[in-house]
């Protein structure tokens, strides 16, 4: 049988050679700018929607940010669509899809889906990097993070990470991307540059939902112990932590009156959102409002006065004016509404 | 004839929940098939039942199926749309593709260790072959891959140009010349290579072995 014929010396010598060079410079690929029209020709903006994945259903419902009505269903194309992002232009809008291993690729002004990509065994989690140039996407099945570039659809890197990542999110200048993992009750704390986990930080039992603050502060839920907890964006090290009750599911920063930004906590089991105000070290609770059946995903306006909570019972959006703590429309969406994002 | 437009109305109705549920191919529709073992291919389907081919043979390949070979194993498949692909000893790959609206799909091998050898013939095809640090697209080529423990994947291109891309960006590899992709970096500057040689422990699957 014949066998590869260039041997570990000469391969090393290549690398050598090559890693001299230095001139050489790759295409950077995947900047989702690239594909954007000339600044002569701004292309028109894209209406604020909502836009809300329904796991049960397999689709994902539009909503109109401004009117609370609804617009459409999408169809993923795949199985239990979970998690969402959307490009800050709007336009772009992806979609996990657990059972699938895959993510759906959203065209949001035709309201279809466009593609189909495989990351991995039951994908979590999808966030974009702050250029919308990439996606990571956490593989729950893998224990890995799937890189995949927004321009050409292609896989173009793997991350192994801890057990169970189910949380992901990005610091606000993009040096680090931090995971929870739930097997090993832990965020990990990844170098952008290098795709190295560079710290492990101890949270406590089955860590999720992971987000960032609108001060950089990185927020996460421990759905194993009830409550939430802080990370600072400079140190890496969890300097607050707050029991909300059973099944803490997401957050979302808004403001109530003169007060904020707080962290709105969806409570399951409470059928609740808790709103956490204060030094990150000293949370106490500022607001609580009532909600329906359920309450899961949840998402915030830019300006901070509403509230978009997805209920996974009642299957329905209800937005909620932060400084009344009134319910102003609920919208009804797929079975199993998880999670909800608004396009700006 | 009420019946009739009833039934119709049913098909298309059924056809219609069916043809928006899924796009993945249906499970029941080989994607290609393995044509050579010398030693042992086992392929893994998605529900966990194995097959192994030894010798030649024509075993049916699926979405989701994943191809191994151990240490004194080498493999021969071909996918329907013209490519040819080769596994040398201790590789495991996994079968998927990507749907694109309006785009012929993308064959996509998802290479977990090893080396493979793969080749397209009979116009432009849209494939890929993936490791953990990066991805080599092609349209029409010939090239050799191989990823290492640590991830590290050495593409040789043999002919034609092969976008070889890492988080950090895509370099297009030429004929007769060789690039790395390594974790956190962008693929080395091509390197002139003997590129024939890359394949030469493919000669024995292909039969042209001395």
């Amino acid at each position: 049988m014949r066998r590869l014929n260039y041997s570990t010396p000469t391969v090393l010598l290549a690398m050598t050679l090559a890693g001299c060079a230095g001139a050489f410079e790759p295409t950077k690929i995947g900047s989702y700018a690239l594909e954007q029209p000339a600044a002569s020709a701004v292309p028109p903006s894209v209406p604020s929607r909502i836009y809300v994945a329904n796991e049960s259903s397999n689709d994902v419902s539009v909503i109109d940010a401004t009117s609370f009505q609804a617009v459409g269903t999408i169809p993923a194309l795949n199985h239990s669509t979970h998690d969402l992002a959307v490009s800050r232009d709007g336009r772009r809008l992806y979609a996990t899809n657990l059972a699938s291993g895959r993510v759906s690729v959203i065209d949001t002004v035709k309201r279809e889906t466009i593609a189909s990509i495989y990351t991995g065994e039951r994908c979590h989690v999808v966030a974009l990097s702050n250029d919308d140039s990439q996606l990571w996407v956490a593989n729950i099945g893998e224990n890995t993070i799937s890189i995949v570039d927004t321009t050409t659809f292609r896989i173009l890197g793997t991350i192994p990470v801890g057990k169970g990542p189910t949380g992901l999110t990005f610091s606000h200048d993009g040096r680090f991307a931090f995971v929870s993992s739930q097997g090993e009750k832990t965020v990990g704390v990844i170098d952008t540059t290098s795709h190295q986990v560079v710290k492990t930080i101890p949270v406590g039992a089955n860590p999720h939902f992971l987000v960032v603050g609108r001060d950089g502060h990185v927020w996460g839920v421990n759905t194993g112990q009830n409550d939430v907890y802080v990370l600072d964006p400079e140190t890496h090290e969890k300097v607050g932590t707050f029991t909300v009750g059973d099944k803490p599911q997401q957050i979302a920063f808004a403001y109530k009156g003169t007060a904020g930004p707080l962290a709105y906590v969806t409570v399951g089991s409470q059928n609740k959102v808790v709103g956490l105000g204060g030094d990150p070290g000293n949370l106490k609770v500022v607001d609580e409002i009532a909600v329906g059946e359920g309450p899961n995903g949840i998402w915030s306006n830019p300006e901070g006065t509403r509230l978009f909570v997805a209920h996974d019972k009642g299957n329905e959006i209800r937005v909620i004016d932060t400084g009344t703590g009134q319910t102003i429309a609920t919208v009804p969406v797929g079975r199993k509404p998880i999670r909800v994002v608004v396009s700006r | 004839m009420i019946t009739r437009l009833l039934m119709t109305s049913l098909s298309l109705a059924m056809w219609g929940t069916v043809g928006t549920v899924s796009l993945a191919q249906a499970d029941n529709i080989p994607i290609g098939s393995a044509t050579n073992a010398i030693g042992t291919l086992t392929i893994v389907r998605t529900d966990g039942v194995q097959q192994r081919l030894q010798g030649k043979g024509n075993v049916p390949l699926y979405e989701g199926d994943v191809l191994k070979t151990d240490g004194s194993s080498q493999a021969l498949i071909s996918f329907a749309e013209g490519i040819e692909v080769a596994l040398n000893e201790n590789t495991s790959f996994k079968l998927l593709s990507r749907w694109e609206k309006d785009k012929p799909t993308v064959r996509i091998l998802r290479l977990k260790q090893g080396e493979v050898w793969a080749k397209t013939a009979g116009g432009p095809k849209r494939f890929e072959v993936e490791t953990p640090v990066a991805t080599a697209s092609v349209k029409e080529t010939e090239f050799n891959l191989k990823v290492q423990e640590d991830g590290q994947s050495i593409l040789t291109v043999i002919e034609g140009i092969v976008q070889f891309g890492t988080p950090f960006g895509t370099c297009p590899i030429r004929t007769e010349t060789i690039s790395y992709g390594v974790r956190g970096k962008k693929c080395t500057k091509p390197a002139a290579t003997d590129a024939k040689a890359a394949r030469a422990w493919t000669d024995a699957l292909h039969g042209t072995g001395k």
